[in-house]
């Protein structure tokens, strides 16, 4: 071969010659290249077709990635997720192009004789189609992509669209040179893929690039936020929070009890100022999911802005990241079954990797104060930037043993606590059994064995949150966060699904009712041996009804200096921003929920007016770090025990 | 130095001759007298012999596509003495000969080109069945319509001394060159029953050497000899060719480079396309 000679000019002239079909014209070879020999068009239509769902898996799937990735964060952790998504979507892709493809060469094939066919109107039309939808395409998929960024980066916006209308001419033009190679074999001749002018291309390209920045800036923008929070500066009030949350808690039964049961310390608890939360903040249409509502009173933001819908999600196979396991659609069903049946997903628990905004404990860390938070949902993996953590997987790791997998946070505290780990399980027994013995009644004869067990297995349970929680806070701790699931567990082994959905007896029923109430007390006595107030705190204890008492209503009762006794309405959302004020840190705009400012007495409010700052950021990388043994399948277990999953 | 003519292009070119001295003896009265004298001047019978090369490469035989080539070859002819009017491109000599025009005055010339192009279509009508003449008779009409040689011709004829961009120039090479050479492929893929792979891939070649061809006309313009190229030097003078674009050296680079690329959307052919490939070595290296 001859070696071209050193002229711009002949380089330039060559890449226009290649723009107008001559040359290495490769995508038309590659097109037609297997129908050698094929004399149907049909046959030529399925063996185009499948090279233009190459083309199109190799151009389309790595924009998908890059746009699922975008709508979907918690399925792409990282590089490898990437790469398999980048896989699944080639192969999705490449299959709906083929079969696209081969659908439009049918129809060319079909009216191939017709008139419309005749030179070369017909591949032209259906190659612009398929321009158009893959530019329309494209061009929504990125603004997925900078829904976060608006914008602020035009010269990656203009790149991102000339490759776009690149990418969808070449497709285009593979499907014209497709339909134009079957009016070919249809007709025995006429019609051939004529290459376009070079000013004819690049004038399409252009309008195509136009018509492109129309779409991006007329279809309706996502509402993103800025990633880069500002650094957080506080107004120290004084204030340390205090921060219970007891699930499954009816208020309605609680007021029940103490007509007849003191219950000191949670009466005491619960006293103050109060704000009945309302429950369509919590619920996913009246089902109260667990990981679902404690989350979103954890980071003040809907489960739309913090991205866990539910306690059960479901891992994509090769991927770190997971989906929602939402299954109230048949058709969500049946393709959670499948792709279950198949191996392509298996069920996975809710963890902070799906979590998409800061917890109120996170906020508090990053503006500098010390935190512990004990046994909430979906903390796992801990973050080391947020303070003490022990995680809901916490518990677990302490009875294994074993190299810590990021469920307790950091890392010492864990050394501390398992070379404890015989002495705070031995005192958790002990306070369960002293609130247990105080909670029998004369009607103990009415407890059954099985009531029983499960009141002993709730109790040790909360104790051990309890004992775990007093040993990790101190006094100067200045937010101190625990959960207690002991009164959900015994309601929902008792009265809920865990009962089997057999009727029960009046007498069973009766027995049950007692041992719920009976639980209260526990509750109360768990409280009392454990709780240690500090001189300026501020009791935050959050109840919230549970799987069984859905309706009964979610509250918060607040406590402390600055705090008057009032009695509002407000929303789940405004727990969180509520307990940051009190801290004396500046309120995110882009929260969705606000301080309950009316609960606080006019001084407080005025000497601590609320502050802004632009956004809290999304929580740092939550890809578990794979040190240790992972608990995934100990955790199932423990949960499906628990009777959280099925 | 005149690039040899491939051996084996003797075979068809005698074929090709012969048929065309059959049908169209060129004698008789002046118009076909002129038809004449254009048709059997002096001529390589690139096109002819391309069409029959295609029909044998398809597994079809020269013979049957000897009538399409023979058809081709009138619609060439046409176009030449169309192309040299003074109202075209007022060209004094063609084929080594006065232009037709010079010849026999512009009115007969007129007539003889008309007389050439429907004397291809009833060729192509008496020697085919009807289902393929139809088809072989709308290649033939696409290949001379708005898309093929007239809009060469008009889009060359506008841009006279006008400064034309280099897509502009392309369109007129594809229209005056490409869509007859892309007929004379296809057209005997089509008489071999050629399946739509072979045609496109025979499209793609035609097309590539068209060009080439084309490129290569454009040179021989600047730096040919008259006495071996048949027609005056320089006649090009007034427009751009593709000489302009690239200089002369550059033109010889893509001129090869078109070749060789026709060559290899031979490929699917294997060893047997090794006369279309001889074809395009010869376009390349020839001086006339």
């Amino acid at each position: 071969m001859s070696t071209p000679p050193n002229d711009p000019r002949v380089d330039e002239l060559r890449q226009r010659l290649r723009s107008l079909g001559y040359l290495d014209a490769g995508v038309d070879r590659f097109v037609l290249g297997p129908a050698t020999g094929a004399r149907r068009p049909a046959s030529l239509a399925f063996l185009s077709s499948l090279r233009i769902g190459v083309l199109a898996a190799l151009l389309l799937a790595p924009a998908a990635t890059i746009g699922l990735s975008a709508r979907m964060p918690n399925l792409v952790t990282g590089p490898r997720d990437a790469l398999v998504v980048a896989l699944y979507l080639a192969a999705f892709f490449g299959l709906a192009a083929a079969l696209a493809a081969f659908i439009a060469g049918v129809i060319v094939a079909r009216v191939s004789r017709t008139r419309f066919a005749h030179g070369n109107r017909l591949p032209r039309f259906i190659g612009i189609i398929i321009t158009l939808l893959c530019l329309g395409y494209l061009t929504l998929w990125w603004q997925t992509v900078i829904a976060d960024v608006g914008w602020s980066a035009p010269v990656w916006t203009v790149s991102a669209l000339a490759i776009a209308v690149a990418t969808s001419l070449l497709l285009g033009h593979a499907v014209m040179v497709m339909a134009s190679g079957i009016i070919v074999a249809a007709s025995g001749g006429g019609a051939a893929a004529r290459a376009e002018s070079w000013t004819s291309m690049f004038l399409t390209g252009t309008v195509a690039f136009g018509g492109a920045v129309l779409l991006l800036t007329w279809w309706p923008l996502g509402n993103g936020s800025p990633r880069t929070p500002p650094p957080l500066t506080i107004v120290p009030t004084g204030a340390q929070a205090r921060v219970i949350a007891i699930d499954g808690f009816d208020s309605r039964v609680f007021d029940d009890i103490t007509r007849t049961r003191p219950l000191p310390a949670l009466r005491a608890a619960l006293d103050g100022a109060t704000a009945q939360l309302d429950t369509r903040d919590l619920s996913d249409a009246g089902r109260i999911d667990p990981a679902r509502v404690w989350t979103t009173v954890a980071t003040g933001q809907p489960p739309a802005v913090h991205g866990v819908h539910g306690l059960e999600t479901r891992r994509v196979a090769g991927l770190l990241g997971s989906v929602p396991a939402r299954e109230q659609s048949p058709v969500g069903r049946a393709i959670r079954g499948a792709t279950d049946l198949v191996r392509l997903t298996q069920p996975a628990i809710a963890s902070g990797v799906e979590r998409r905004a800061k917890t109120f404990w996170e906020v508090a860390a990053d503006a500098g104060l010390r935190t512990t938070v004990v046994n909430w949902w979906a903390t796992w993996p801990a973050l080391s930037s947020a303070g003490t953590v022990l995680t809901d997987r916490a518990v677990l790791r302490l009875e294994h043993g074993g190299a810590l997998d990021a469920e307790v946070s950091p890392p010492h505290v864990y050394e501390v606590l398992r070379t404890r780990w015989p002495d705070l399980k031995g005192r958790a027994v002990s306070i369960a059994s002293a609130a247990l013995a105080v909670s029998s009644t004369t009607e103990e004869a009415a407890i059954d064995d099985e009531t029983r067990a499960v009141l002993r297995r709730s109790a040790d349970l909360d104790a051990m949150q309890l004992v775990l929680h007093a040993d990790v806070t101190t006094p100067s701790t200045d937010l101190a966060v625990v959960y207690l699931p002991g009164l959900d567990i015994a309601q929902h082994a008792l009265l809920g699904e865990g009962t089997g959905g057999e009727p029960a007896r009046v007498s069973t029923l009766s027995a049950r009712l007692e041992g719920i109430k009976r639980y209260y007390v526990v509750l109360d006595r768990l409280l009392a041996a454990t709780r240690s107030v500090v001189p300026n705190e501020v009791l935050f204890v959050i109840t919230e009804p549970g799987r069984v008492s859905a309706d009964a209503g979610a509250r918060v009762s607040i406590q402390g200096a600055g705090l008057g006794s009032g009695s509002v309405q407000r929303r789940g959302v405004d727990v969180a921003p509520t307990i940051l004020y009190v801290l004396g840190v500046p309120m995110a705009r882009d929260l969705q929920g606000a301080p309950m400012l009316e609960l606080f007495n006019h001084d407080f409010v005025s000497r601590y007016p609320v502050r802004s700052v632009e956004t809290y950021g999304q929580p740092a990388a939550t890809a578990p770090a794979k040190r240790g043994q992972p608990l995934d399948e100990e955790m199932i277990d423990r949960l499906r025990s628990l009777g959280y999953v099925r | 130095m005149s690039a040899a003519v491939p051996a084996f292009f003797g075979v068809y070119q005698a074929k090709t001759d012969r048929l065309l001295k059959q049908l169209l003896p060129g004698t008789g009265g002046p118009v076909e007298r002129s038809m004449g004298y254009t048709l059997h001047a002096p001529s390589k019978r690139v096109r002819p012999v391309l069409t029959m090369l295609a029909a044998e490469l398809c597994g079809g035989t020269a013979d049957h596509a000897l009538p399409a080539a023979a058809a081709i070859e009138c619609v060439h002819a046409s176009s030449l003495i169309l192309d040299d009017l003074p109202e075209m491109d007022n060209a004094p000599l063609r084929r080594g000969k006065p232009a037709n025009h010079v010849e026999f005055g512009e009115a007969i010339a007129i007539l003889a080109a008309f007389g050439l192009l429907n004397e291809a279509y009833a060729i192509i009508a008496r020697s085919y069945e009807p289902a393929l003449g139809a088809k072989l008779a709308a290649l033939l009409a696409e290949a001379i319509g708005g898309d093929g040689l007239i809009a060469g011709q008009a889009a060359d004829l506008l841009a006279t001394e006008q400064k034309i961009d280099f897509e502009l120039l392309e369109r007129i090479h594809r229209g005056k060159t490409g869509s007859l050479f892309n007929a004379s492929a296809v057209a005997g893929s089509m008489t071999a029953g050629g399946d739509a792979a072979s045609i496109a891939a025979l499209s793609a070649f035609a097309k590539n050497l068209g060009l080439a061809f084309q490129i290569i006309d454009d040179l021989l313009d600047v730096d040919g000899n008259p006495a071996e190229t048949g027609k005056a030097i320089r006649t090009d003078a007034r427009k751009t060719t593709f000489v302009s674009f690239s200089g002369i050296d550059g033109a010889h680079q893509l001129a090869t480079e078109l070749c060789e690329a026709a060559d290899r959307a031979l490929a699917p052919f294997g060893r047997r396309a090794d006369n279309l490939r001889e074809l395009s070595a010869f376009v390349a290296a020839r001086q006339t």
